[in-house]
């Protein structure tokens, strides 16, 4: 057997996306692209991706997850992110993807991260997010995902709940979220919200 | 092959596939070549090849001309720059993945040439072992 065959991608549960497919609507295949992942490198999110000249940057954020503050107890917000995403200084985002993490990370949080983010991203960015549209009503599932095709996501569910889950509201989300405007929104089920993002 | 009880500290470079099961630090140059980093393989170094597969543990860069596999037993915290790149499910990264290929000839051009073994048949002098 040759050891460098490809192995067939396995087929994890999948989800449709109305949005997703608005991300890659300005990029031909072959283009090239420059992706922030928050969350963990998945066999099909590359494979897809494979198909784009693409430079894609794996931070797995929920894995440092919770990231709070404690004013006594360096490091800060800010230098906890700094270390985080510490991407090379030239890059900038094409398409950014923050499915789950508002949810997990409270205002100051959400405030430090984009701020470490802002110098990286074009005029042009794009970015897709999963939130809530009832901020009252308890998640009992929580996931991962990949992108399986342009229009479709691959759902893993995690094992056990990261810490820090406090999700915002979509009002509070929005103010939070000062360098993106919401440009199209879809009600999910268990009260998840999909929204596309657009930079601001 | 570099067997699972060798350390290596320093430059591997030469012009034939290689096997690590051992411990490698420094840097690995076989840019014509595969290099496979087995199960019990631990890689503290940038590898530069033409076929990289990781089934153990690497720590730095990897650069191929062609393809890298990282397998459901590999645990990668580096970057990673290839044209084609495979993840199997399972396995563990932490990084980037550059697929552009303007971006792997940069790095195939920064990255050292290997030097031409003067006699590839016989294994150890496939292998430029500088202590570091």
């Amino acid at each position: 057997m040759n050891a460098f065959a490809a192995q067939p991608l396995p087929n994890p549960p999948t989800q449709n996306s109305k949005l997703l497919p608005a991300l890659f609507q300005p990029f031909d295949v072959g283009q090239a692209v420059t992706v922030f992942h928050v969350g963990s490198a998945l066999p099909e999110t590359v494979d897809f991706f494979s198909s784009y000249r693409c430079k894609l940057h794996f931070v797995d954020v929920f894995s440092a997850l919770p990231i709070v503050n404690d004013e006594e107890q360096p490091p800060s917000l800010l230098q906890q992110f700094q270390q985080l995403l510490h991407f090379p200084e030239h890059t900038r985002f094409d398409i950014c993807l923050f499915w789950d993490l508002f949810n997990f990370l409270d205002s100051e949080a959400i405030r430090a991260f984009l701020a470490v983010l802002r110098p990286h991203l074009k005029r042009t960015s794009l970015a897709h997010a999963f939130s809530v549209h009832n901020s009252r009503i308890p998640q009992k599932n929580h996931y991962y995902y990949g992108v399986q095709q342009a229009d479709t996501l691959s759902v893993r569910h995690r094992r056990a709940t990261p810490p820090g889950y406090a999700p915002h509201s979509q009002r509070e989300l929005m103010e939070l979220l000062d360098c993106f405007r919401v440009d199209r929104s879809v009600l999910l089920p268990d009260s998840r919200l999909e929204l596309l993002l657009l930079r601001s | 092959m570099i067997g699972p009880s060798i350390v290596i500290k320093g430059e591997v470079s030469g012009e034939e596939d290689l096997l690590i099961q051992g411990k490698v630090e420094g840097k690995i140059s076989l840019n014509g070549n595969q290099v496979t980093v087995g199960e019990s393989g631990e890689v503290r170094a940038d590898i530069f090849a033409k076929t990289i597969q990781i089934n153990g543990k690497v720590i730095g860069d990897i650069t191929a001309n062609e393809k890298v596999i990282i397998s459901k037993s590999g645990n990668v915290h580096g970057n990673v720059v290839a044209p084609r790149v495979l993840l199997e499910d399972g396995a563990m990264f932490k990084g980037s993945i550059d697929m552009d290929p303007a971006g792997v000839g940069k790095a195939t051009v920064a990255a050292p040439q290997a030097v031409p073994s003067a006699a590839p048949q016989i294994k150890p002098s496939g292998l430029d072992l500088k202590s570091a």
